[in-house]
């Protein structure tokens, strides 16, 4: 889960982490009294906000209350502006990038550190691969001194001023099972470091020892949650189901994630186009099954469905049931191209025979059928 | 012969008793694979199947002397049992687990390395070497035995593939499924390494997908070591950047992760790279594997 900056510098706070001195702007009214000049900062997930014209210095209340109102009506890549957050504009000396993310290749997680701060690290990496440092932590020692006097050097900062900074992001890491935790940037100012902007991603899979944050967190970005969400994604979202927007017409419903994948491409190199990526997972049931073809039924474009199945743990005959219950229920919904094979598939396609449902074994010939289905459907 | 698993593996079963794990149990007993303890705290002096049950893994290990361990724990409390695992100096863990948290993984790992287990996973079918010991879900019906190694990141492209390879008469050593991602115990490369070590295995198929760059770092390795050949198929190359494809690991991000950037760099390391399944067989045949 993405946290909005404002919700990641609550965090930061909450570890001592010095952020400028802000509020979140519920109305026009609320910019009066602020000392002026302010930044006023979009909230949004989407990164890239300053070059979209999502964060802008204000130098009076007159400006701000117009800012206020174009930032709340904007979309950065479209995305509805969550709320906007006021600053008080600091005199930066110096900018610096921060952060801790889990690196998966070294399985471990990592700092990267750069004097260079303010601008998209990827570009630093790139250009000038020498102004970053990256240093990767052992998971069960933690942060030790010498790690802190390691990167201070780098950045050229006193080890005392940086060591709170490193050491919060640590904690962040561990208390709440943060993938990735940036500041960027760092500020030196004459009052000492600041974090000016906060990025934060909580790993999803470790929701079951933060549900109460999650739930705080997710509900104060709810305002505009399911928006951008089209009528399938919001069923796959509530029976979590995964399931991917394309913009072709051909349905798709795969049983693994690889399998879907390889059907995907095959699609593509018959000649098709693809409405969806729907994957069941590995132990999927009938229900599940008929759930996934009610999402793709949501999206009008679709016609023709592509069923690709390959029996390792999932049961086709409990397959060939979802199937049927979902023709039953929606007769003509869909034209079908059902390639099933592995666990109890011959008992699965002869229930599959009986409600006239034609099935295949190979794949190939299952998605060349589909993708002919398909092009009909669209003349 | 095989890698990592064989006719001398004895394998405690960690949730046995659970209902995936006394299912798969049942499936591996039946394969013929040598279950010799079974871990549910409670449960400890009862038995499943004949297959004696534990409290602790410390003491089944010390009664049983497993080699290796399979995991079938919940999510929550699979970082525990790995724990378990590793503390207790079995060589290997299979953590079927789908779900577990990134931070949970590291320290999983960071352990096993201390204390040298090998972990494969976490979500993952886990090992089938045909006929010999099958440590996982894999549908036996797919594979026969053979003279190829198969790794693959996801599991049911792995039966696929399998299949398409058994029905054309060409068989496994041994088959290894890493797992989804986005944290891998043991990677592709590592995997792919082992079998070049292995006398019996002929030829490499390796399974990979978009996201991350572990396909890449497989490509330098093979390129460094030329050792034998090797057969590759990435799927997704039609998957959109951002979008997560089902497995936690499966993301394209930015220029990083894409399926053409992997294909590139596998030719690139003189892999034959296959678009679809079938023509698995048809290049390993090329290269002189014979049915």
């Amino acid at each position: 889960m993405r946290l909005l900056e404002y919700q990641a510098k609550n965090l930061f706070k909450q570890h001592g982490i010095p952020v400028p001195q802000a509020l979140l702007v519920r109305s026009e009214e609320d910019l009066r009294g602020l000392q002026y000049p302010q930044v006023l900062k979009a909230q949004v997930l989407t990164g890239g906000r300053g070059k979209a014209g999502a964060i802008k210095v204000v130098d009076d209340f007159g400006t701000a209350a117009s800012t206020y109102q174009k930032l709340q009506g904007m979309k950065v890549k479209n995305e509805s502006v969550h709320a906007v957050l006021a600053e008080q504009k600091q005199s930066i000396l110096q900018e610096y990038y921060l952060s801790l993310l889990i690196d998966k290749a070294l399985a471990a997680p990592l700092f990267v550190a750069s004097a260079s701060g303010g601008m998209d690290i990827e570009d630093v990496s790139r250009e000038n691969p020498e102004k970053i440092l990256k240093l990767a932590i052992d998971p069960l020692l933690g942060l030790q001194v010498f790690e802190i006097r390691k990167l201070a050097f780098f950045l050229g900062l006193p080890e005392k001023e940086l060591a709170p900074f490193m050491r919060a992001l640590f904690e962040i890491y561990k208390a709440y099972d943060a993938t990735l935790i940036e500041i960027n940037p760092l500020a030196r100012t004459d009052a000492g470091l600041l974090a000016l902007d906060g990025k934060l991603v909580l790993d999803d899979k470790a929701r079951f020892r933060h549900n109460d944050l999650f739930t705080q967190l997710e509900f104060e970005q709810k305002q505009n949650d399911g928006e951008g969400l089209d009528p399938s994604q919001k069923l796959a979202k509530a029976w979590e189901i995964t399931y991917v927007p394309l913009t072709g017409d051909l349905g798709l419903v795969s049983d693994g994630a690889g399998t879907g994948m390889l059907t995907l491409d095959l699609i593509k190199d018959a000649g098709g186009f693809a409405a969806n990526f729907c994957e069941l997972g590995g132990l999927a049931n009938a229900d599940r099954m008929q759930k996934s073809l009610e999402i793709l039924a949501e999206n009008a474009q679709v016609k023709t469905v592509m069923v690709s199945l390959i029996g390792g743990l999932t049961r086709m005959d409990d397959m060939a049931e979802g199937i049927i219950t979902f023709v039953r229920k929606h007769p003509n919904r869909f034209k079908l191209a059902v390639r099933m094979c592995g666990t109890k598939a011959d008992e699965g396609r002869a229930l599959l025979a009986e409600c006239g449902i034609a099935s295949g074994e190979d794949l190939v010939t299952e998605v060349s059928r589909a993708v002919a289905l398909a092009r009909e459907a669209a003349l | 012969m095989t890698i990592l698993i064989d006719q001398n593996t004895r394998v405690l079963v960690q949730g046995i008793t659970g209902s995936v794990g006394a299912f798969q149990a049942r499936i591996m007993v039946k394969y013929g694979t040598n279950l010799v303890a079974g871990v549910t705290p409670g449960k400890g002096g009862t038995s499943f199947e004949g297959i004696p049950i534990f409290n602790d893994v410390e003491k089944a290990t010390i009664e049983t002397a497993p080699n290796a361990a399979i995991c079938f724990v919940p999510a929550k409390f699979a970082r525990d049992a790995a724990l378990e695992v590793i503390q207790a100096a079995i060589p290997l863990l299979v953590l079927t687990t789908e779900g577990v948290p990134e931070k949970d993984m590291l320290e999983i790992m960071a352990y096993a390395r201390l204390k040298g287990t090998r972990i494969v996973g976490p979500d993952t079918p886990g090992i089938i070497s045909p006929g010999v010991c099958k440590l996982g879900v894999h549908p036996a019906m797919m594979y026969q035995r053979g003279t190829v190694g198969l790794v693959s990141k996801s599991g049911a492209l792995s039966y696929e593939v399998g299949r398409v390879m058994t029905e054309a008469g060409i068989g496994q050593t041994t088959v290894v499924g890493i797992g989804g991602g986005p944290v891998w115990g043991s990677r592709q490369s590592e995997i792919v390494k082992l079998f070049f070590a292995d006398p019996e295995t002929q030829a490499v198929v390796m399974l990979g997908e978009v996201g991350g760059r572990m396909e890449l770092e497989a490509a330098e390795f093979i390129k460094a070591h030329p050792e034998k050949p090797v057969v590759a198929m990435i799927v997704g190359r039609s998957a959109p950047e951002g979008a997560q494809m089902g497995h936690a690991g499966a993301i394209i991000e930015g220029h990083e992760g894409t399926a053409q950037g992997k294909i590139e760099a596998l030719k690139a390391a003189g892999v034959h790279v296959a678009t679809k399944p079938k023509e698995i067989p048809e290049l390993l045949r090329e290269i002189g594997i014979k049915a």
